[in-house]
């Protein structure tokens, strides 16, 4: 057998190769990375499992073996569907040219399966930043003012929750003496509080409210293609290390019950198809940590299996709804409209990614979401099952009819587009034939999931109270429309909880930059002339300025040592 | 699950979907030069998914299931609920889209 190669260094490696080819050699050789990942992987499902120490490097200064390759049933799901995925998604980006675009999405998808693939807390960080970092550079890459500043409001979230996550690794292994990576050790004492910063830098990953508003802020503002990428891995491998690290922690179950409902009406209310898409899919992970803080095998099965799902038909969603900003330059609600006609194979493409987001019979999302909900009835959570049930009805509104329905029918927009090149046609065709492929065969994908499935989606009770509420939820929207009592699309933006952070940091650079600075130009300008009307000794007038401002600031030092020392005695005594 | 029973749900399912996509376009304004038979398969969708799920025998898991057509009703509810809310949220959350560059501080 040979040595087992990373498919993550594949993709890093091979992007470092893409700036040497031009024109049509370029666009083959960037399929050849992906294609040779996704081979690895599969071979990997051939044979390869078990702990495999990718290198045996030591960190000498901390003598840990880091381990860079863990393969088991988990990880490989999660590096089978990234490969696959990232496949697709190159082949549907083929068309760019600049290769800083290519370079930074191969760098992105190798860390997140570095990430995905990493035995322990180390690697995992390692690659964790190396992933926030390429996905902040994909923004940066949509290459307007909005995209760098949402950018940089992205890496500030991200870099928080990483010196969070540090934190809370570092106390960990410092308390469990073990940089494994394994289910964490949160009922223990000494454990506790670092497993819940680990928690809290794996949340804010995955999207949770309130901690999400970098998602639907950041991700719209990249290039079609990489808006794409964005939304497949971040939030993606957070739900693999959430299923690694804190399967059966039930704080997830409300966390995922919350974030299934919260982000719907943002959805309702957004304007840009992008920005309603990127709510939906913090609505999709939710159902993931639903599953997974339920614990179950049936629910572990089922959250990782909708993430599984969820890659392929959110990510099939975002690359309709990039085709049409493509061709005609917008995404919002508003400019689209009566598509159907000029762009009939993306119209396609668009209902089987809505109707496997809305969980049809015989679509992708119908066989994997409905264990997540099954797992919640059978452990008779009855608060947490009305949840989701809300939630599914909620993400057939918003996604299911929305997302078709204003950009390919609603009204005429007078935009006529054509369908977009065939590479973009044939990534969504691969994502729309694996959305329903999924759908119609369940055991394809079961038979790859960490635990044994004794689950069967297709039963007549199942599929009846399924298709009732689809279709009486559609009936609601098309009732609702016909008679004007739907709210009318705006060109609005929609506020969100990274408000406070937004205006009051606006506030902060304002207050820091106009009366603070005056202040200290003000006490700057004091000071030199006090200084000056001091220095009547030495020689030149530069110097004896200078010498005046010594004194002054040693004087100043002297009063607030003094003045700190007197609290501290206060306090003290 | 007998063959039968197999196939009765795959042409169920399929006339819902069917009904799903239609009604995409039968909401269309101006109205759709067949919209009324749009309506029409739309209609008999719904109708025999009623049908069929007042006839079949329903694991009960919790005591509402026991409601006849409690999922269709649920569905409606949720999607009503949701939209009133969102149109709520309406008075509240919406912003010009240039809100942030006005308000975010920096005024250079």
């Amino acid at each position: 057998m040979m040595g087992w190669l990373h498919p993550g260094l594949i993709l890093i490696l091979g992007a470092f190769l893409i700036p040497l080819f031009k024109g049509k050699a370029k666009q083959a050789y960037l399929l050849i990375p992906p294609a040779a990942a996704l081979i690895d992987v599969i071979l990997i499902y051939a044979g390869v499992f078990g702990d495999i120490p990718f290198s045996t490097w030591q960190i000498p200064f901390l003598g840990y073996e880091l381990v860079f390759g863990r393969v088991d049933k988990l990880s490989l799901l999660f590096g089978l569907v990234f490969t696959l995925a990232t496949f697709y998604l190159v082949l549907y980006a083929l068309r760019v040219e600049s290769s800083s675009d290519h370079m930074t999405q191969f760098i992105y998808v190798g860390s997140a399966l570095g990430a995905v693939f990493a035995g322990d807390l180390i690697t995992l960080y390692i690659f964790w930043e190396l992933m926030a970092i390429a996905s902040m550079l994909i923004i940066w890459l949509g290459r307007t003012e909005n995209a760098h500043q949402a950018g940089f409001r992205y890496i500030m979230w991200h870099i928080t929750g990483g010196v969070i996550l540090l934190a809370g690794i570092i106390m960990y292994i410092g308390a469990t003496g073990s940089i494994a990576f394994n289910v964490l050790n949160w009922g223990s004492g000494s454990a506790y509080l670092p497993s819940m910063l680990i928690f809290i830098g794996f949340i804010i990953n995955a999207a949770v409210p309130p901690l999400h508003a970098w998602l639907p802020d950041a991700y719209p503002e990249s290039t079609v293609a990489g808006t794409v990428f964005l939304t497949i891995f971040t939030t993606k491998t957070a739900v693999y290390a959430l299923a690694r690290g804190f399967a059966g922690f039930e704080v997830l179950i409300v966390l995922g019950a919350i974030m299934t409902v919260y982000p719907i009406f943002f959805a309702v209310l957004a304007n840009d198809l992008r920005k309603v898409l990127s709510y939906s899919l913090i609505n999709q992970v939710g159902f993931m940590l639903c599953g997974i803080g339920i614990g179950t095998t049936l629910a572990l099965n089922g959250a990782v299996s909708h993430a599984f799902a969820n890659i392929i038909f959110e990510g099939l969603l975002f690359m309709c709804v990039g085709s049409v900003l493509f061709r005609t330059g917008t995404s919002r609600c508003t400019d689209l409209g009566g598509l159907y006609k000029t762009m009939p194979l993306t119209c396609i493409f668009t209902f089987v990614g809505a109707a496997s987001i809305s969980a049809f019979p015989f679509f992708a999302g119908f066989v994997t979401k409905s264990m997540v909900i099954s797992a919640a009835a059978a452990g008779n959570m009855a608060l947490v099952w009305v949840l989701l049930q809300l939630a599914s009805a909620g993400v057939f509104h918003h996604a299911g009819i929305k997302v078709p329905f204003f950009t390919f029918f609603a009204k005429d927009s007078g935009l006529r587009p054509k369908d977009p090149p065939v590479n973009m046609l044939l990534g969504m065709g691969i994502a729309a034939f694996l959305s329903i492929f999924i759908g119609v065969n369940p055991n394809s994908l079961y038979h790859i999931l960490p635990y044994a499935v004794d689950f069967a989606p297709y039963t007549a009770p199942h599929m009846i109270s399924q298709l009732q509420l689809l279709l009486f939820a559609s009936l609601a929207f098309f009732l609702l429309i016909t008679s004007g009592l739907y709210p009318p699309e705006q060109r609005k933006i929609i506020l969100d909880t990274d408000w406070p952070l937004r205006v009051a940091a606006g506030k902060v650079m304002w207050f820091i930059e106009d009366p603070l600075m005056s202040f200290a130009a003000w006490v700057d300008g004091g000071l030199k002339r006090i200084a000056a009307d001091f220095a009547f000794f030495g020689q030149e007038k530069e110097e004896r300025v200078l010498i005046g401002v010594s004194v002054m600031l040693a004087l100043i030092f002297l009063a607030f040592y003094l003045i700190v020392e007197l609290v501290y005695r206060a306090i003290a005594h | 699950m007998t063959t039968m029973e197999v196939i009765l749900l795959s042409v169920i399912a399929i006339l819902g979907f069917v009904g799903y996509v239609l009604l995409n376009f039968g909401a269309k304004e101006p109205r759709h030069p067949h919209g009324d038979l749009f309506l029409g398969i739309y209609s008999f969708a719904i109708i025999v998914t009623v049908v069929v799920g007042l006839l079949i025998q329903w694991p009960i898991e919790f005591r509402w299931e026991e409601l006849p057509v409690f999922y269709g009703i649920y569905g409606f509810a949720a999607c009503v609920f949701l939209i009133y809310v969102a149109k709520a949220l309406r008075f509240w959350l919406p912003r010009d889209e240039d809100y942030y560059e006005k308000r975010g501080g920096r005024l250079e």
